[in-house]
């Protein structure tokens, strides 16, 4: 194609300064703006007084002793503790699974398969759980069952397996398949060439999915509030905290619930770095 | 790289492997899918649903244009936020994938932080942030501003800002993948051929992620359509979009037929939507440089 020589307006000692402006500057505003809501929560969980508005009266840990007074809150962190624990286990496992299958191996639906286990993907949480959450309630007339804890983490499950799959996949799919043959070759059952092949070589990314999926799942709200019936989890107590007027305690709870996030990002960095 | 092996279902390790998947995406999400859409032709009696067959939830649906206005209210909403999370992720996606050399995995661990968080709690945080005795109105007293000077908390501008915040970090992710992957030597020979960086980067590197910022708009835009958060905890709940009224419909007024119908409308429009801006893109692909 033969486009006519433009005069360029801007000689190239300009034209890279704007693009380094341009291209630092919008990240150090997107951090910026990633951060503002987080650090407002962390800061009014300090605030002395009753309310979560700025000038401070004071900083004090207090909301932090009430918050572990408060067995509500107690209750709302063991469950989703057990949720996000049970829900990670299983996500990661069948997540995996689907990988290697999705990307390794050639057979019939292939596709109809990978677009399958992929679909919630792109589906809106709210609306997911609402689906789930008049299936469960058809079920639960017939089996005669309530939703609560099971459902909630079955939610979980269907929302965040599709994630570990897609993570896991890209690391099944820089997977070099010959030391697998070679390992066989060398008389390795398929059982061993799992056991000391495939999932040393795949750890990385089943490590983060689990890491990946275990976040989504503690921080879940819409399937949560959708599924979980009268269990409450932290990001649903924080919610119904909001609806009924705020409190210092709720920034409180909010911070609480950014450490696992804090230190799994950290430690899923650090070993990605080593491995 | 990866050698792909024939496989075929009898094969107990295909079996094994997928089966889980299967039976989980089948038995939880395309089952209940498929009840919902038979759902939406039932009755409902003294909010008790009824299994009785009628038209009656899609001639209500079709015939106030209530639930349209609405719907055309979340569509507006849901494509501009595609198109504000394309222009802020794209010079933040190219600046990680082709700048930040020794920052760029602290960039990357602070932004996956920021998306891993749970959405209630960082929406809960703007509230607080935008509140009139919040940090941004203290903020704006103190450099100088009268009176409340940040003032859209329950606005449509409050509710747009929730959501692109939401769904900024899968444009970054997206576009990053696809400029990540890109041949560096296209772009060398781009500049051997004498072309400006400008024009490198316009004519090689953007043409090359056009995928990557493909799927971020599919992806936000199916995402945003179904934001229920935003609207309501920031937006005050003054203007609703479909799925807080879907939500109004299951919880409020009981009526799961209606609120399976509007939750199909809701995900076949978007679905079309995508189709159609799909067979736009594909078009002018054809027709030659955009």
């Amino acid at each position: 194609m033969a486009y006519p020589t433009p005069t360029p307006w801007l000689n190239a000692r300009a034209e890279a300064r704007l693009a380094n402006v341009l291209l630092y500057g919008a990240t150090a505003a997107v951090l910026i703006f990633f951060y503002i809501p987080i650090f407002t929560l962390i800061a009014f969980s300090f605030q002395e007084g009753r309310y979560p508005t700025l000038p401070f009266e004071g900083v004090s840990l207090k909301w932090y002793a009430a918050l572990f007074q408060n067995s509500s809150a107690g209750d709302a962190l063991y469950n989703s503790t057990v949720i996000a624990v049970v829900a990670t286990l299983f996500a990661t496992v069948i997540g995996s699974a689907a990988a290697i299958v999705a990307v390794r191996y050639r057979f019939r639906f292939r596709i109809p398969f990978t677009g399958l286990s992929a679909a919630p993907l792109a589906f809106p949480q709210l609306l997911l759980g609402i689906v789930l959450l008049l299936w469960f309630s058809v079920l639960g007339r017939t089996f005669n069952f309530n939703t609560g804890i099971v459902t909630a983490i079955i939610g979980h499950v269907v929302y965040i397996t599709p994630f570990a799959m897609v993570i896991v996949a890209v690391q099944v799919f820089n997977f070099d398949a010959t030391l697998e043959d070679a390992a066989r070759d060398c008389g390795a059952t398929t059982v061993e060439v799992y056991r000391y092949v495939t999932l040393p070589l795949l750890w990385p990314g089943i490590f983060s999915a689990g890491i990946f999926a275990f976040l989504l799942s503690w921080g879940n709200f819409y399937l949560t509030y959708s599924l979980a019936g009268s269990t409450r989890t932290l990001p649903t107590f924080v919610f119904s905290g909001i609806a009924t007027g705020s409190s210092p305690l709720y920034p409180a709870i909010a911070t609480v619930v950014f450490i696992p996030g804090i230190l799994l990002v950290i430690l899923a960095d650090r070993i990605r770095r080593k491995g | 790289m990866s050698g792909e092996i024939d496989r075929s279902w009898r094969d107990p390790e295909l079996l094994a492997k997928a089966l889980p998947s299967v039976i989980l995406q089948t038995g939880f999400f395309l089952a209940p899918l498929l009840m919902t859409m038979a759902l939406t032709f039932q009755r409902t009696k003294n909010f008790q649903l009824t299994w009785t067959w009628s038209l009656e939830t899609w001639t209500d649906i079709f015939t106030k244009p209530h639930y349209w206005t609405i719907l055309g209210h979340t569509l507006f909403m849901a494509i501009t936020c595609v198109v504000l999370c394309l222009l802020i992720a794209f010079p933040v996606a190219y600046a990680l994938a082709t700048r930040l050399r020794a920052y760029q995995n602290h960039v990357k661990v602070l932004i996956t932080f920021a998306f891993l968080t749970d959405a209630t709690l960082k929406t809960f945080g703007w509230v607080l942030f935008l509140d009139k005795n919040g940090a941004a109105n203290y903020i704006a007293r103190l450099t100088g501003f009268e009176g409340d000077a940040v003032n859209i908390l329950f606005t449509d501008w409050a509710t747009m800002l929730g959501m692109v915040y939401n769904l900024l970090s899968f444009a970054i992710f997206t576009i990053y993948l696809s400029i990540d992957a890109i041949d560096r030597s296209l772009i060398l020979a781009a500049y051997d051929a004498g072309a400006s960086k400008f024009r490198a980067f316009w004519e090689v590197t953007l043409p090359l992620a056009r995928p990557g910022i493909w799927a971020a708009s599919v992806l936000i835009f199916l995402l945003a359509v179904g934001v229920f958060l935003e609207p309501k905890v920031l937006g005050g709940g003054k203007s609703p979009m479909s799925a807080e009224l879907i939500r109004q419909t299951f919880e409020t007024r009981v009526n799961w037929p209606l609120g399976a119908a509007l939750t199909l409308v809701l995900m076949v429009v978007a679905v079309f939507i995508v189709l159609l801006f799909n067979r736009i893109y594909s078009l002018k692909r054809h027709m030659g440089p955009i």
